[in-house]
Formats: structure tokens, sequence, C-alpha cells
């Protein structure tokens, strides 16, 4: 017996060791561990001993740890194809409306999906890198504001030229994503008059009831003290004078010590703002050293060079997003830059084939025909939606630095956010959330959900906005930023529909108040008295 | 207010038996018809009446408040009467005076060898020596034209490459301001002043020139200051308040500080009356930022430490620019005032006070600025009125917590003095013991 388990592991080390000489970190890793070896430290004597001693003192071996926690993370997908074909079809029906639409949005404006840049126009794109919101975007002039220096003071600077990005509109919205699903359950049999045509209920998906979501978060459930529901919470360990000041302490042994799977561990429990970025960069494992900015460079370098029509849809949805938004205006120059990098980076495509469809390829106009006059489009094979900025903007509060900002961005999206926009039977997917809303909503409120059902309103519509976002916008960013720490920590989705529940269940009095669509939505417009962490705490522990 | 009913109260406040008002019939009288100051004063069920009707309550314009106290207007006030200024509030609110205030306070402590004004010697990369003060640095170096203009040649000629900025005495919301890098620039305009073509800038017309924070903090590129809004209720003993819901303006253009852009007021100026013109003026956020969220960013970029630091900067720098004033502050017992701090933060994340407005405008330019403002104006009438709602000037000014509402504590000497006392009684009991 304990031999077959010896053998076992034996062989998941091999697999192991040759499934790390392909990552990328492995040139280096192994340099590093090859000086190591030659240094006094490492006996020949007791090689095995002293290596790994030795490993242990310079870090590698977290390096070396943490490189298996990622690894198994991306592994760990499921299915290579959906098992329900009605999904399937859907989904690649879904993906086929957003390229045509793109195609004749191309066709209208009379534009290419992709072309070369002009020399002046990759000059004052890469002048105004850092100040992209003053950029005339694919309308290359020569400003005169500019050129006289003196002026009165009523008159400002060059504008950015409005009137080009006006008649481009967003690819879709939550909205269109929305009507797709609720047609998904393909359920038409013998309804009768008076029961509801739009459940999920009827897709062949299975979710979690409270009392299963209870067993996943049994922290919470079980009322332990969390961060983010009373600053001046008292701590129960002695020697320090409130909960905050105890996992400030803790945070940061655990982000010295550094170790992945540590810091998931912490963030259950919430994190403080002043560790959260190094906390969040640990446990994605995005943490930036020279060839991830080298990296970052040469996404910026395809963005000056080629012309993507998706770029003006990333500016519009910044511009719509963002820029009107008060918690994320002063970041709106990071987020084009962000947002135009992430569209050409092909990594992203790569770490998510299979779960984001077949993005087409299109040829690069003005370029000369040869293997890189082709490109997938866009290269990340991700086309924004309105509002997808959103994913990126709570970032701002945690880095400065674009390089940053962006590889823990990036990380978050690949692991979780491409699930809320992607039509897949996966557990973390939108249309389980969806489903595991309905579910939670009539089983723990059944008068609410009979409310909605004699109003007639699907209880999906007022809140799906908030999932598909991951509340991003929707909260202040105090507050979701509590709410990913849970994400990352419970390495979970399902804390969103579950916020949705306790959202609705908190206002319940007033929603009983109203019979329309309109009305619903005005009683959960303003969620920025909404303390998250309570009311999901509240939510999970009831009974 | 109604004389008529007159009911024996509690003796608390003294030996007199003080007149107590009919429940209900609180009056109020304002200069500003502004919906943030009438709502908030229906909801309290108190009834409008004209300045020269029986008020209980002033919202006032500076001037019409002054008038009351002038002694021509031979107007006295009773003790059911408030008002939200105080007389001489100038002495703070003016950009001259300000800095005469503080800079006699700090004369004042290093006669008495007050440790706060120990000062250190700072080398500047030219060679020259600057002193300043350690813990009471807290605006930008600062002097009175025409007045001390040879001392400010003086300070100009230990760091020529400073730019200065000049700022007219009795103006606000940015007007008649402009940024100066060359003396001659100075020269130039103070021989414009003097001609007949500009008599109303002589005499009269005072400014004041600064050292230019030419390091300010960026957020996204961008400048911006911090309005933060403090109570007053009373200068001897000082009893002060901070309001927890300031904000950051924003300019709307990118920082530069490249000569040619010396003339453009949208990169330097974070007044929202001047950048409200600027074509990239946003009228749904305004160009700011709420102070929480502020913190936030400082926090997660910056880290915990240093974010506390500025912050309790921040305090200390408006104690003691009250503490400056206090001692010439007509310190009538009917007035209360709130301010409007500017405060600039430089790239070391050192505050610097730029000016203190006595009148902060209630105009709201956005949605939550609207809700801002009508709860800084809610919150302040339910700390300077006394818990039974009817305005007395005889109350001894202590809210309770709840009373207190956004407001914090910033101090009140009262209470201090009390706790001293305690602790010296209590002391000296356990020495007994």
């Amino acid at each position: 017996m304990e031999g077959i388990k010896e053998e076992a592991i034996h062989h998941t080390a091999l697999k192991l060791a040759e499934e790390i000489k392909n990552l990328s970190i492995y040139k280096s890793f192994y340099s590093d561990v090859q000086k190591l070896v030659s240094s006094p430290n490492v006996k020949k004597e007791d090689f095995k001993q002293t290596l790994q001693q030795a490993m242990k003192e310079k870090g590698l071996d977290t390096k070396l740890r943490n490189t298996v926690f990622h690894w198994v993370r991306t592994q760990s997908k499921q299915n290579k194809l959906d098992p329900l074909t009605s999904l399937l079809k859907a989904s690649a029906q879904w993906e086929k409306r957003i390229h045509k639409s793109l195609n004749s949005m191309c066709t209208d404006l009379e534009t290419s999906l992709a072309k070369i840049r002009s020399q002046s126009e990759q000059e004052e794109l890469s002048d105004k890198w850092n100040e992209l919101s003053t950029y005339t975007l694919g309308n290359y002039k020569t400003d005169l504001s500019f050129v006289s220096r003196i002026r009165p003071p009523q008159v400002t600077k060059s504008r950015r030229f409005i009137s080009d990005l006006s008649k481009y509109r967003p690819v879709y919205a939550p909205k269109d994503f929305l009507e797709v699903l609720i047609t998904l359950s393909g359920y038409v049999p013998f309804t009768r008059e008076d029961e509801p045509k739009w459940e999920f209920a009827h897709l062949p998906i299975q979710v979690k009831t409270l009392d299963q979501l209870r067993k996943v978060f049994p922290e919470w459930a079980h009322g332990e003290p969390l961060l983010g529901v009373n600053p001046n919470m008292p701590s129960s360990v002695p020697g320090f004078a409130t909960l905050e000041a105890e996992r400030i302490s803790l945070g940061e042994r655990v982000a010295a010590l550094g170790y992945a799977p540590v810091v998931q561990e912490y963030l259950k429990k919430g994190s403080p703002q002043c560790l959260r970025a190094k906390l969040w960069s640990q446990v994605l494992g995005s943490d930036v050293k020279s060839q991830q900015t080298a990296y970052f460079g040469q996404l910026k370098k395809n963005v000056l060079e080629v012309d993507l029509m998706i770029d003006k849809l990333i500016f519009k949805d910044v511009q719509l997003t963002a820029s009107n938004d008060d918690q994320y205006f002063v970041f709106e120059d990071l987020l084009y830059q962000v947002m135009l990098c992430f569209s050409r980076d092909v990594d992203v495509m790569q770490q998510l084939k299979g779960s984001i469809g077949n993005p087409p390829t299109v040829t690069i106009k003005g370029k000369q025909t040869s293997a890189e006059s082709m490109t997938v489009f866009p290269p990340s094979g991700i086309i924004p939606f309105h509002g997808f900025t959103m994913y990126a903007t709570p970032f701002c509060y945690l880095y400065d630095d674009p390089v940053q900002l962006y590889y823990t961005f990036r990380a978050f999206y690949v692991r979780y956010w491409h699930r809320l926009h992607y039509i897949s039977t996966h557990s973390q997917g939108i249309v389980s959330l969806c489903l595991l809303y309905e579910r939670l909503l009539e089983a723990n409120e059944p008068l609410l959900w009979i409310h909605f059902r004699n109003i007639n309103i699907n209880p999906i519509r007022v809140v799906f906005k908030w999932l598909m976002r991951a509340f991003s916008g929707h909260l202040p960013p105090d507050q979701l930023l509590l709410l990913w720490d849970a994400i990352l920590g419970y390495d979970c989705l399902e804390i969103l529909p579950l916020l949705a529940l306790a959202i609705l269940s908190f206002r319940k009095e007033n929603i009983f108040q109203v019979n329309t669509l309109q009305n619903v939505d005005a009683v959960l417009a303003d969620l920025s008295t909404i303390s998250v962490i309570p009311l999901l705490q509240l939510a999970l522990m009831k009974p | 207010m109604t004389q008529e009913v007159k009911k024996i109260s509690p003796a608390v406040y003294g030996k007199v038996t003080p007149p107590v008002m009919e429940k209900g019939r609180v009056t109020y009288c304002t200069d500003l018809e502004k919906s943030v100051i009438m709502s908030n004063f229906e909801r309290r069920g108190w009834t409008q009446v004209g300045p020269d009707d029986e008020w209980n309550f002033y919202w006032s314009f500076t001037q019409n408040c002054r008038t009351i106290f002038s002694m021509e207007s031979g107007y006295r006030m009773s003790d059911n009467q408030m008002i939200n200024h105080f007389p001489n509030h100038y002495e703070l609110s003016r950009k001259d005076l300000l800095v005469k205030n503080i800079k006699r306070y700090r004369k004042e402590l290093e006669r008495e060898g007050n440790p706060l004004a120990e000062k250190t010697e700072v080398p500047l990369p030219n060679g020259q020596v600057l002193t300043r003060y350690i813990h009471l640095d807290f605006i930008p170096v600062t002097y009175v034209l025409p007045a001390d203009y040879n001392m400010f040649v003086e300070e100009y000629r230990k760091s020529p490459q400073s730019t200065w900025i000049m700022k007219p005495c009795g103006k606000s919301q940015g007007a008649g301001i402009f940024l100066i890098n060359k003396l001659s620039k100075l020269k130039k305009w103070s021989r414009e002043a003097k001609t007949p073509f500009h008599p109303q800038l002589t005499s009269k017309e005072s400014y004041v020139i600064s050292r230019y924070i030419d390091n300010p903090l960026l957020i996204g590129g961008k400048k911006f200051d911090l309005r933060l809004y403090v109570l007053v209720t009373s200068f001897r003993p000082l009893k002060a308040y901070l309001f927890q819901h300031g904000f950051c303006r924003f300019c709307t253009v990118k920082y530069d500080t490249s000569v040619t852009e010396l003339d453009n007021m949208y990169v330097h100026l974070t007044n929202v009356s001047v950048q409200k013109h600027g074509g990239d003026y946003n009228s749904l956020h305004g160009g700011k930022m709420s102070i929480q969220n502020f913190r936030l960013y400082l926090e997660g970029t910056r880290g915990r430490s240093v974010t506390d630091r500025l912050f309790a900067e921040m305090q200390w720098l408006i104690v003691h620019s009250l503490k400056a004033v206090a001692p010439v502050m007509a310190n009538d017992r009917h007035c209360f005032e709130c301010y409007g701090y500017d405060i600039i933060i430089d790239n070391t994340l050192k505050p610097w006070l730029v000016e203190v407005n006595a009148s902060p405008s209630l105009q709201s330019t956005t949605h939550n600025d609207r809700i801002l403002k009508y709860k800084l104006i809610d919150n302040i009438v339910s700390v300077v009125v006394p818990p039974d709602g009817i305005p007395d000037a005889r109350w001894n000014k202590t809210p309770t917590a709840e009373a207190l509402g956004d407001f914090e504590l910033l101090i009140d000497e009262e209470l201090i003095e009390k706790e001293d006392a305690n602790s010296r009684y209590n002391k000296y009991h356990r020495l007994r013991q």
C-alpha cells in the first residue's frame, strides 16, 4: 500500500518536473539553482540536504511551491467540451452575432478591423501615451491651440476629437447578453398561462443550496471576526487593540513569507487596504519582473503600430464608464493604457483556450503580405462589452504603476472575470451564477419570489448587471475590494449571487412597495450605503 | 421668537432664569436662498422670517454679520439667537491676516521657549541655508505686498529658481491669481499697478506672495487640493470639529511645470470656479473625489503609516491655525462658523495650508455634492444647537456623541482642561492613599 502511494507521488513529481520545464519562469529558475549549487553553502557530500536548505534560505523553495500552486490552479479546467449542446450552440451563435456586428460597424463607418498606423500617428500616440484622454483617436491633425502658447484662460488645450468616437457604439451591453441567456434554457414545453417562462431552473445544471454554501464559507458561517464589519472591532488576540491592527500584523508576516496558499487562506477574512496590492499579486502570481515589464512594452508597441477597430471601442468604454465616475475619473489615463495593451495580449487567449470561443483572423491593412500581416482579432480574443473597463478600475486603488496594475488585472480576468461574460456550464460561469441566484431567492426569500412573479418581473433582471460586472461600478471601491478579497480567498464567484440575494433581502420591504421594473431598479440603484461583509455574513450565519 | 410664554426653567445655565422658547417656534433667517439651507431648516420645523424680524438662527453673509455686530447698528442679540459667523472671521480668512497671525503665534511660542516653536536649518542645493520651524511649518513662505517687499526680495534671492504665486488678499475663487518666476515680472506688475489706469490696485489692494508648491502630489498625473470643513463653536476655549466628508478637487489638465504652462491656470488652480470653464470639465463628477477614496488610494499605494501621518498632520495644521487666531478673535457666544480649509499636499506627503474660507460655497455641482452639503448643514445645526433644539448662546457647547453626526472632535480645550484637572485630582488622591 505504502509502496503504491510512494510510486504515485513519484509519478506526479516527474510529471510536474516536465511541466515546469515548459513554463516561462523555468530558465531563470534553473540558472538560479545552478548558481546556488556552485555556492559554498551546498556541500557535495550532503548534496540533497544542503541544497534544500540553501533553496529555502534564498526563497527559491517558496518560488517553486508557488509555481506548482499556480500551475495546478490552471490545470483544474473542467470538461473540454461543454456537455450541454444547447449551450454550446447558443454560445457559438452569440459569438457569430458579435463578429457580425463588428463587421457591419466597420462597413458602416468605412474603416477596417485592423490597419497599420501612419508614422505621424504612431508618433503622436507615443507622445501622448501618458495622457491618452487628450489624444485625438485616429484623426491625426495639427491642433492649433498647441501652436499658440499664449492664450486667454477661457480657451483650453487640445480637446479630444469626440465626433469621430461618437459614431461607435459598444458591441453589446449586459442587457443584450441577458436576453441571450434567458432564451438558453430551450425549455418550450407545456407551460401553463400562469407559469413563468423565464426561469433558469429549466437548465440541468447543479448549483449549491445556502446550506452547501455555508460549508464553502465556514469562517463566515461560524461568525468568525472579519475585516470590513466595524473598524473598531476589538481583537481577541492579546496585544492588539483592534481586529484591524491584529490583521495588519499577521498580514505583514504572511506577505513576507510570500507563500501563495497561505496568502489565499489569509484573504478569506479580508485584507487591510495597505497590504492588498502585495497579497493579491502574490496569490495570483502576478508580480512584475523585468520579463513582464518587457512584455508589457511589446504590447504597447503593438498598440502604437497597429490600429485595431477595437481601440475605439476601448476608448469609448473608458469614456462611458470610468471618465464619468467620481470614483475613477482620476485614473482615466492609466485605464486607457491598460485596456489597450490587454487587447493585444496573446497570452490571454492562450490561457483561455477553449473557454472563449474562436476569434477571427483578419488581415492588417497596409502591411506587406506575409505571416505577420495576419492577426487574430483582437489578439487577446476578448471583445469588450459596455462596462468591460470596470473589471480593471478597482485596481487603480492598489497600483500606481500601469505594469503592476496590468498583470494583477489580467490574472484576475483569466482566473475569474471571463466566466462572467462567456456562456458555459462551468460552476463559476455566469449561467450557473444566475441559476444559483434564482434558486437562492426562491428558497430563502419566497415572498420576494412570489412578489416578482406577481408583478411579472424576472428577478434576474434587477441584479444581472451586478453579477456580470462583479459589482464593480456599483459598490464603492472600499466595499468592492473587500468583496474581491473573498473571491480570491475562497477562489470562487458564488459570493456574487449570494450578495445579490442579501441586498434584495435587505431592501425587500421597499421592493414590496413597488411593482414596475423601473421602480425596483430605483430601489436598488444606490448601493453606496451597503456594507458588504456584514450583509454577507448575516446571510451565511442565519440559523 | 416669542417672549409671551415664559416658563421657569431649571437653573442649569446660571443664576438668571432665562426666558424659554415656546416649543416649535424657532425662527430662521437666511441671506442665501439655497435649498440646501432652507430644506434643512424647514425639516426641523423652523419658520423663515426676515432679517429685521425676530430670528433665532441667522445664516448670514459675512458682511451682514459684521453690520449686526458693528457699533452703529446698535443691535443687541438675545440669548436665543445664533449667527453663522464671528464678527472678525477675516483674521483667519483673509490671506494676509492669516499669515500675520500665524507668524505672530510662532514668535510668541518662541519667546515662551515652547518646544512647538523649535527650528531647524535646511541647507539648499545652492549653499544657502534656510531656517524653518519643525512643527509649525505648514504655510508656504509668504509675504504681504507691497508692505513686505524688501523681505520678499531677500528671500527670493536665496532660491531664485523657485516660482511664486501672487494672490489678491481680498478676493476668492481664484480671481486675480498669477504665477511669477522672475523678479522682473513682479517689478513690471508693480509699475503697472501704480498707474492711474488701475487706481483700485494701489494702497488698498494688497497682495500676498507665497512660495509656489511646485512639487504637488499628483494622482493620475493631475494636481488637486483638498477641501475640508471645520466647524468652530468657540475660540476661547477653542472648540473645533472636522467634517469627515471633505473632497479632492482636481485640475482637468495634466500637471506641467514648464514655463510655457505658467500662465495656464487650468494646470495650476484647482478651484471649481476656475476649472468649470475648462473644456474638460465633467459635470457628473465635477472633478471631485471623496476624501475617503483619496485615503483608500493612498493607503493602497503608499501604505498605512504614511497615510495616517498625513491625516494627523492635517489635523495638526488646522488646530494650530485656529490657535494662532484665537487670541484676536471676538469670541462672541452667539457665533459659530464653518470654515472651508484648502490644503495642498506635496509629493513628500506634507500638507500645506493654502487658504481658509469663511463662506465655503454651498453651491452643489454634482449629485454627491448636494448630499454632502445637505449633511454638512444638518450636522452643523445639530452641533451648535443645544439638545432641546432651541438656539441658546448660554449653552456650554458640549454636544453629545450622537449630535456630532459626521463631525469628529478636533479639539475642545474645555474638555482637555477638565480631564487635566481630573487626572491631577486622581494623582493627588492616589499619592495620599
